[in-house]
């Protein structure tokens, strides 16, 4: 037989078939009846989006991750890296602001040109909820509690789904009065949950006592609810107070319906995607070295393609999450 | 209960930390047994688990989960970039990451000419020369003795570690810049941080108790 590089896939993509396609479909399937008794409704839009959807401004992956090409009039078009800013876009087309909230599911795969993603998988199968118009917290734990559900639908008994807030590191910022590229510096050094380069950092800033000492706190900042007091001492200002306010909320309706156990807190989790707002999380469970969910609060997304609205949703990694259970069900027969 | 897996470097820095582990209270189970040709190291009564890698190979095994904790030259944090929790600073293992080369090849380095760079380094060469210092320079990737690449007419200077600079004096080179400091840390997987947390942070807060003692 002639071997021929073009008979395998290209690295990073790979062909599903037999028990693993069938066991996927089954997992999808009940995902799917999780967004139905939570009321989510399907929408659909193209793999393939006009760059600007993903541009710098909307903050999303960065641009030499994205895979380019040209349409017949020389514009630049991406393979959608993630779907929130697609979702935000037809949103925005085709929805009327008055009949708000909307609740939208999707599903579908994703691309993105990274060697850094576990699985090496450049297309991913992402399954996830956007609910648009509603400012809340209770839409906020709504989404945490659906995000609960589905890990466990899926079969998941151990997990942790770990909440921040981004306004609590955007208010430290802001009253620091630190340039852009210096709170880029703490922002990256913040979410490694390197402390000590933290606050080498800060000796060499000029900012007030008592924002240094915050900002050195925050990787440190993450655990049981007992962190939310904690962050009340550091917080100094207004917008930091607001940003705790708004976890103990959240955290008092989780409890409320019965999901406290699942939920703990980390104000150092801050997102490289720049649109998210408030409200961010993390789920993490056994066997994967990376999240199997993530989401947030964007309120400002949707503003980008010209309609004012909040929203918050939620993207779950399908692949990462099948990885994850394969892995627990090889422990527990081991 | 779960093991707890750490991994360590191979060499100086695992005999320094597991006699650190050792003073926080944590016994390696044989870990420190030179002519032990086992791989794997079990503290059972603690649910720690510790096995020696080549440094390079540790943020490797902590970015996937397979090891929990990892500690290893900051050196190698940057330059295998990956995806970690860098927690702790050991403090030991202290040198610095320097451009070097013959006395002659400072004049160079302040110019626009194109040169080259020899190092076992890459990255890290590659972010200071572009990021840092705007310059384009041609790199060249080597696995060793490094000092050897200006003195055979390979490379103008190197990116390396200095430690004391001896090698360098016997060579007839000496440091030109300095990239940054480095010495041991400790990483963690970013999702052992979340599910472990408790156990975790207990084994850190013992670790920075240690090196203050």
């Amino acid at each position: 037989m002639k071997r021929n590089r073009m008979i395998h896939t290209p690295e990073g993509f790979r062909d599903l078939y037999g028990d693993e396609a069938r066991a996927r479909r089954k997992l999808l399937q009940d995902l799917d009846e999780v967004f139905r008794r939570y009321g989510y409704e399907d929408i659909e839009t193209p793999a393939v989006e006009y760059f600007d959807v993903f541009g710098s401004d909307v903050g999303t992956t960065p641009s030499n991750e994205l895979y380019k090409f040209f349409d017949r009039d020389g514009n630049t078009l991406v393979l959608r890296p993630d779907f929130t800013p697609s979702v935000a876009r037809a949103v925005a087309m085709h929805f009327s602001p008055d009949a708000m909230p909307y609740r939208l599911s999707y599903k579908g795969n994703t691309y993105v040109n990274s060697q850094e993603y576990q699985l090496n998988l450049k297309e991913q199968l992402q399954m996830g909820v956007e609910l648009i118009g509603d400012a809340s917290a209770e839409a906020d734990a709504e989404i945490l509690m659906l995000t609960c559900d589905l890990l466990k639908t899926a079969g998941l008994k151990e997990f942790q789904v770990s909440c921040g807030n981004n306004d609590y590191f955007r208010a430290l910022a802001e009253e620091s009065g630190l340039a852009e590229d210096e709170i880029e510096a703490v922002r990256q050094l913040t979410s490694n949950k390197n402390f000590f380069g933290v606050s080498e950092l800060m000796e060499g800033m000029r900012a007030p006592d008592r924002i240094r000492e915050a900002f050195v706190k925050m990787p440190q900042l993450f655990g049981g609810e007992e962190v939310l007091a904690e962050a009340e001492k550091y917080a100094a200002s207004d917008g930091m107070h607001r940003a705790i306010g708004r976890l103990s909320t959240i955290s008092g309706l989780m409890a409320k319906h019965g999901y406290a156990q699942y939920l703990t807190y980390d104000f150092g989790l801050l997102s490289k995607y720049h649109y998210y707002t408030g409200m961010i999380f993390s789920a993490y469970t056994y066997g994967t070295g990376d999240a199997v969910a993530k989401g947030g609060r964007y309120d400002t997304l949707l503003m980008h393609f010209g309609m004012d609205a909040p929203a918050v949703g939620v993207g779950l990694y399908i692949d990462q999450l099948r990885s994850a259970l394969l892995r627990q069900g090889a422990r527990s027969e081991s | 209960m779960r093991y707890l897996t750490i991994a360590l470097t191979k060499g100086r820095l695992a005999e320094k930390t597991l006699a650190l582990f050792e003073k926080a209270g944590i016994t390696s189970g044989g870990a420190d047994d030179k002519d032990t040709r086992k791989l794997v190291f079990t503290n059972e009564e603690m649910g720690v688990r510790f096995f020696m890698a080549k440094g390079p190979d540790v943020p490797t095994y902590v970015a996937y989960g397979a090891a929990d904790i990892g500690i290893v030259g900051r050196d190698t944090i940057l330059e295998e970039g990956r995806k970690l929790y860098e927690v702790l600073d050991l403090g030991y293992g202290a040198c610095r990451m320097c451009i070097c080369g013959p006395e002659s090849a400072r004049q160079m380095l302040a110019s626009g000419d194109l040169f080259r760079v020899a190092t076992k380094y890459p990255n890290i060469a590659k972010d200071y020369f572009l990021n840092r210092k705007h310059q384009t320079v041609e790199i060249i990737k080597m696995s060793g003795s490094i000092e050897l690449a200006p003195i055979v007419g390979l490379s103008e200077v190197i990116c390396d570690i200095v430690e004391t600079g001896t090698t360098l004096r016997e060579n007839g080179l000496t440091v030109l810049e300095e990239v940054c400091k480095i010495s041991a840390r400790v990483v963690v997987n970013q999702v052992s941080m979340k599910m472990y947390s408790d156990r975790i942070s207990q084994l850190i807060n013992g670790l920075k108790e240690a090196l203050e003692a």
